[in-house]
């Protein structure tokens, strides 16, 4: 998809979809607001548009997060998370000069990162790569070394419970693995789910039912056991 | 999702959900995280690695086809030599005459020129004073009578493609089949009649007037051509007339015998060049 009719497409969507779903379970409130990224100004959009360093650089360090994270978190591998962040930057780059500085590229930032990892599931090496390397083996999974507790084994636990969390995202099909994450981790509606996956809104939100039932069954065998 | 559907959740589901909720923001390795935003800010990018570089879309399909193509060619040549079966070695031979093999004359006496000559589907016709005794591995022990005319026959492959076809045009053979017959046909054509062989030792015997075939055990079908085929027992004979009258079967030509249990007896003996 190009970069900039991404951004045509998502952008107003995810203002509406904020009004009309607002959200008042504090987990979805942590997930957008540890996804949400304050908007660049209109005169700082219009230097990056001139791709001018300065201006480059803040749309990096405002975007980097929202971008390595989501690729972290739907692909559920660092080095893969890695190149669809490169991909990524790489896009918004060549199409800088496209952005529209009246709207918030953060969506437009969604829907390239979504589009890249969309491309490398499709590929024949990502197809490869999952057949020959264990699920359950890579301990690339990103949780910050301390939560800030200052409690090692509070530290260790909460470590140990990501990483099966990913690692349970992970063995979901990736129609499933989909809306759950977006949904779930990176905080968007349904609404914007479907345009993303390029269904109708009902079919995202019954897709993301079925998500949370089959990571659920998962959850519950692989922290069962841990807790064993 | 809104409150209503929050509280069509399980606890289970609702907490898969809390989970994924709860998953921190995955730290960056720092030293990648500044070195794309150098090359962000510079438009000096490296080309990520192969996995995410995605072929051009006519090129991948044809990648995979190309490999699928050569790993079936590959499977079918390999399966075909391996099945193949063993290949005819001479065991002996008698006489010094010249015989002639696909139309080349080659002396009965020039062992490696024989040996090198023979193989399945030579067209092969012996001298007066000469005989040939063939083997293939354990499957097949054929002996040619002085005088004879014929195409030798295919060896059944070991596993599939386990049908022998030859031709005798006139003189007589012998054949005793081995344990790695098992399981094999040989179809033997003379100018009148049909002979099928599953597993026996047999002679068949051909000339002006017809087709003799003398089973020594096992068990053969044999008929005119183009016409039934009646199984003929151990101990009997069948004969073929050239001239159309119908097939007559009888017992078997003392004569036959010796001959066919000393071959059925040293089919077990191992090839070596004609002797003289």
């Amino acid at each position: 998809m190009d970069p900039e009719s991404d951004a045509a497409h998502y952008s107003a969507s995810l203002v509406s979809v904020q009004k009309e779903e607002p959200l008042g379970v504090s987990g979805a409130d942590r997930a957008r607001a540890r996804n949400a990224v304050p908007p660049l100004s209109v005169a700082e959009l219009e230097r990056v548009r001139n791709r001018e360093p300065e201006a480059l650089a803040a749309l990096f360090d405002r975007h980097f997060d929202l971008v390595f994270g989501l690729a972290m978190r739907l692909m559920g591998d660092r080095t893969l998370a890695e190149d669809v962040a490169q991909d990524v930057f790489l896009k918004v780059h060549r199409a800088a000069n496209r952005i529209d500085p009246s709207r918030d590229p953060a969506p437009w930032f969604t829907a390239i990162t979504y589009n890249a990892c969309r491309d490398v599931w499709r590929s024949g090496a990502w197809r490869m790569s999952r057949r020959s390397r264990p699920v359950d083996e890579d301990p690339g999974f990103g949780v910050p070394l301390t939560r800030g507790t200052n409690d090692p084994e509070d530290d260790a636990l909460a470590s140990e419970r990501a990483r099966l969390v990913q690692d349970a995202i992970r063995r979901l099909p990736e129609a499933l693995r989909t809306p759950v994450v977006l949904h779930d981790y990176q905080g968007l509606g349904h609404p914007e789910i479907a345009k993303l996956l390029g269904v109708n809104p009902a079919a995202a939100r019954k897709r993301y039912s079925r998500a949370l039932t089959a990571l659920a069954t998962i959850l519950e065998k692989t922290l069962g056991e841990a807790g064993r | 999702m809104n409150a209503n559907e929050t509280e069509t959740l399980t606890a289970a589901e609702s907490g898969a959900r809390d989970a994924v909720r709860d998953l921190a923001v995955p730290v960056a390795d720092p030293a990648f995280r500044a070195r794309l935003r150098e090359q962000f800010v510079t438009d000096r990018f490296v080309p990520a690695s192969s996995r995410v570089v995605r072929l051009p879309w006519h090129r991948r399909p044809m990648t995979s086809w190309t490999l699928a193509a050569a790993a079936a060619v590959i499977a079918v040549v390999s399966a075909l030599a391996l099945n193949q079966g063993p290949a005819w070695q001479v065991v002996s031979g008698h006489g010094a005459g010249i015989a002639s093999v696909d139309g080349r004359s080659v002396s009965l006496g020039h062992t490696g020129d024989l040996v090198r000559r023979i193989h399945a589907g030579a067209h092969v016709t012996l001298p007066t004073d000469s005989d040939l005794e063939l083997r293939a591995g354990g499957s097949l022990l054929m002996q040619i009578a002085p005088g004879s005319e014929l195409v030798i026959p295919t060896v059944p492959g070991r596993w599939f493609m386990r049908r022998s076809l030859g031709e005798l045009r006139s003189g007589e053979v012998r054949i005793t089949t081995g344990p790695e017959f098992h399981g094999s046909r040989l179809a033997l054509a003379t100018p009148e009649a049909r002979v099928l062989v599953t597993g026996t030792t047999l002679a068949v015997i051909c000339d002006s007037t017809g087709t003799c075939v003398c089973v020594l055990d096992g068990a053969v079908r044999v008929g005119a051509t183009g016409d039934s085929m009646p199984k003929v027992e151990a101990g009997m004979r069948a004969f073929v007339y050239a001239d159309g009258r119908p097939m007559v079967q009888a017992g078997m030509r003392p004569e036959e015998i010796p001959e066919l249990r000393r071959m059925r007896d040293s089919r077990t003996g191992s090839p070596h060049a004609p002797g003289h």
